[in-house]
């Protein structure tokens, strides 16, 4: 009987580890210990943006999880390989890649170190066990964005300013143009990126940020990092065409701090869900093999409220939240720039 | 062409838009010619910008002077060009490897130096005042795009005209111009070419902080890190095809400025066409005319190696 149990034991035990060795091999995913993760940011951590919510969602993972973290700021936007090296010299068990500039460089040392890599905007690298991909979009609250400005906009046409075209950027531009027709749909868009990777070039955020200003946008949505101050310091210093004052939404972050009086709103990220999923996965053996996301309904993408918004009108927003939240509301992820192009209004069309 | 794309305060932006890219260009552009006239690639410019833009905004923040700022901008490139000097000009190092290195360590520095001062603020300066030319500035849409800037605007254009003058009139120049194309002959003839390469390359620190400064307190009204973006490498290209003539720095620097305003035009009016294309167009432009009109000056024979007497 003893032996027979055995037998058994051992037909059922020795195929199912023989399956799951070859599962871990052919995924290439183990789980493992997470002591120590890095985050690596290109600005400094203290932007009310990107930068920011990155650092700041690294070490409430670290404060929660019980892991230190190794946070690697004002890095820039060039090579960033010594600094993934010397991060996993340092022990660093998850390196978070905090730039889409950076996710050429971090899977090569990802390969050449065996360390964890998660990058940004570049699904097509995801590597089980090694690369993490977590390309995430507050497009579901750029749309409330959109239907706010298009409720409080006086000239009828909203600005649309970027620094870039990540996937990231392109699907809060979109998610933004679509609240704003579903309010308006006569409403007139004006698009305009500064530049193919113009995350730090204030001046041009300002230069461009005028020139919406000047076609008639009263309300602007900007996406930048150091870029948006540029566009902040347009819309305090630049009237609208009807002698008004101009409004800005921002995205990521909270910048009521340092407001002169023309944030309107903003599409705020919690990245702390997607950086503690990431860390269970790594744990588990499954990173690099799923998809992150933030999204209304957990909260990790909310609309910020300010002195401009009524209680009417955030009611409204509310509302449409709760629409999104239920499926009554679609609201797609656009990921394409030559889409967000084509959804947006020409000058001619606004006349 | 549409009526929105000609709408008086659209195109006013968009021109006043070129002027604002323009001018820190043409500045830094300016400086570079001179020090590439003695002879020194001055590929430390790009950092020379960044450090005059942190130095003028953090002074203009901090007095309330944009003229204390455009000081403290001009004395920030000019502690770098201080370092190129030394190590390039009396060291005799390699100019590109310093260069390099210099900007490197500006973009560090800099960036340090806003997280300890302004990144708990974001501190910005209030929107600037012009200086309105009588009569020009009335003029429809170029006259308030064009005549009603900054003064540092006519200063920098001013100085195109005062570098003219000072390469075909003076011995400056020719001293210069013996520096990058036969330092043998101007140290024969009694000049020292460290000494005329070395205040060359101040000059270049002064107009590269100077262009650096304009970027941060009147491009954007703030600082923020390596906000220049690759600026002083436009600019090095500008001097490099304006090839010793300070017009063709003017014309290549608002041809750049004029052409990003350009993109955002084609942008706004709804061109949907990709924007990397798009974007390419400022470099296109200012690299197509410059080589098609600036192609028979040459550039000194001497550039870009140190000098030590009696080497060759």
């Amino acid at each position: 009987m003893a032996g027979m149990l055995k037998r058994t034991i051992l037909a059922t035990l020795v195929p199912a580890l023989a399956a799951l060795g070859l599962a871990a091999i052919v995924t290439g995913a183990q789980a493992q210990e997470i002591d120590k993760i890095a985050v690596l940011v290109p600005e400094q951590g203290t932007d009310y943006g990107w930068n920011q919510q990155g650092v700041d969602a690294a070490r409430a993972v670290g404060a929660a999880m019980g892991v230190e973290v190794l946070a690697a700021e004002g890095l820039g936007y060039g090579d960033v390989r010594p600094t993934l090296r010397e991060l996993a010299a340092e022990g660093a068990d998850l390196m978070i890649a905090h730039a889409s500039g950076y996710n050429t460089a971090a899977p090569e040392i990802a390969a050449e170190t065996g360390v964890a890599v998660a990058i940004v905007d570049n699904p097509g690298a995801a590597a089980p066990g090694l690369v993490g991909d977590y390309t995430v979009s507050g497009h579901q609250g750029a749309y409330l964005a959109g239907m706010l400005a298009a409720q409080l906009s006086r000239t009828g046409t909203l600005g649309i300013v970027v620094s870039g075209e990540p996937p990231s950027w392109n699907s809060q531009s979109a998610g933004f143009a679509m609240g704003a027709r579903s309010v308006n749909a006569d409403v007139k868009l004006l698009y305009a990126v500064i530049g193919p990777a113009a995350y730090a070039d204030a001046a041009g955020g300002k230069r461009v940020t005028e020139s919406v200003i000047a076609a008639g946008a009263d309300i602007v949505f900007g996406q930048g990092d150091g870029s948006t101050f540029g566009m902040l310091q347009a819309v305090e210093t630049v009237p609208a065409t009807d002698g008004g004052k101009v409004l800005f939404i921002d995205v990521i972050g909270d910048k009521s701090e340092i407001d002169k009086g023309h944030l309107l709103s903003s599409v705020v990220w919690n990245l702390v869900p997607v950086y503690g999923a990431m860390v269970e996965d790594l744990k588990g053996g499954t990173f690099g093999t799923v998809n992150y996301a933030i999204q209304l309904a957990d909260d990790s993408v909310q609309l910020l409220r300010t002195a401009h918004i009524s209680d009417e009108v955030w009611a409204g927003l509310m509302d449409a939240r709760a629409g999104i939240v239920a499926g009554e509301i679609e609201v797609p992820a656009i990921w394409e720039a030559t889409d967000v192009r084509a959804m947006m209004s020409s000058v001619e069309a606004a006349e | 062409m549409s009526q929105g794309l000609l709408s008086d305060a659209f195109l006013i932006s968009l021109i006043a838009g070129a002027v604002a890219a323009g001018i820190p260009l043409l500045l830094a552009g300016l400086g570079e010619q001179v020090s590439e006239k003695a002879g020194v690639l001055n590929i430390g410019i790009e950092g020379m910008m960044l450090f005059g833009a942190y130095a003028g905004f953090a002074t203009a923040f901090g007095t309330g002077s944009l003229w204390l700022g455009f000081l403290a901008g001009a004395a920030g490139g000019l502690v770098l060009a201080l370092l190129m000097a030394l190590f390039c000009v009396r060291l005799g190092l390699n100019q590109i490897v310093i260069g390099i290195a210099l900007t490197l360590g500006a973009d560090g520095i800099t960036a340090l130096l806003h997280h300890v001062q302004f990144s708990r603020t974001y501190p910005r300066l209030p929107r600037v005042e012009t200086l309105d030319i009588p009569g020009l500035s009335e003029i429809p849409i170029l006259g308030p795009s064009l005549f009603a800037r900054h003064p540092m605007v006519y200063v920098a254009l001013f100085s195109v005209l005062v570098l003219t003058w000072l390469f075909r009139k003076t011995h400056v120049g020719l001293n210069l111009q013996a520096a990058g194309d036969k330092p043998d002959a101007l140290d024969a003839a009694g000049i020292s070419v460290v000494s005329t390469r070395t205040w060359s390359v101040l000059f270049t620190g002064v107009m590269a902080g100077l262009g650096g400064a304009y970027m941060a307190m009147i491009g954007a009204g703030i600082f923020v890190p390596f906000m220049t973006g690759g600026a002083g490498f436009i600019a090095i290209v500008l001097a490099m095809l304006a090839r010793g003539r300070p017009l063709w720095v003017l014309i290549g620097a608002f041809l750049f400025g004029a052409s990003l305003s350009l993109t955002t035009a084609l942008q706004v009016g709804g061109v949907n066409v990709p924007t990397d294309v798009v974007q390419m167009l400022p470099f296109l432009m200012v690299m197509i005319v410059l080589v098609l009109f600036a192609r028979r000056a040459s550039l000194p024979a001497a550039l870009g190696l140190p000098y030590v007497r009696g080497q060759r």
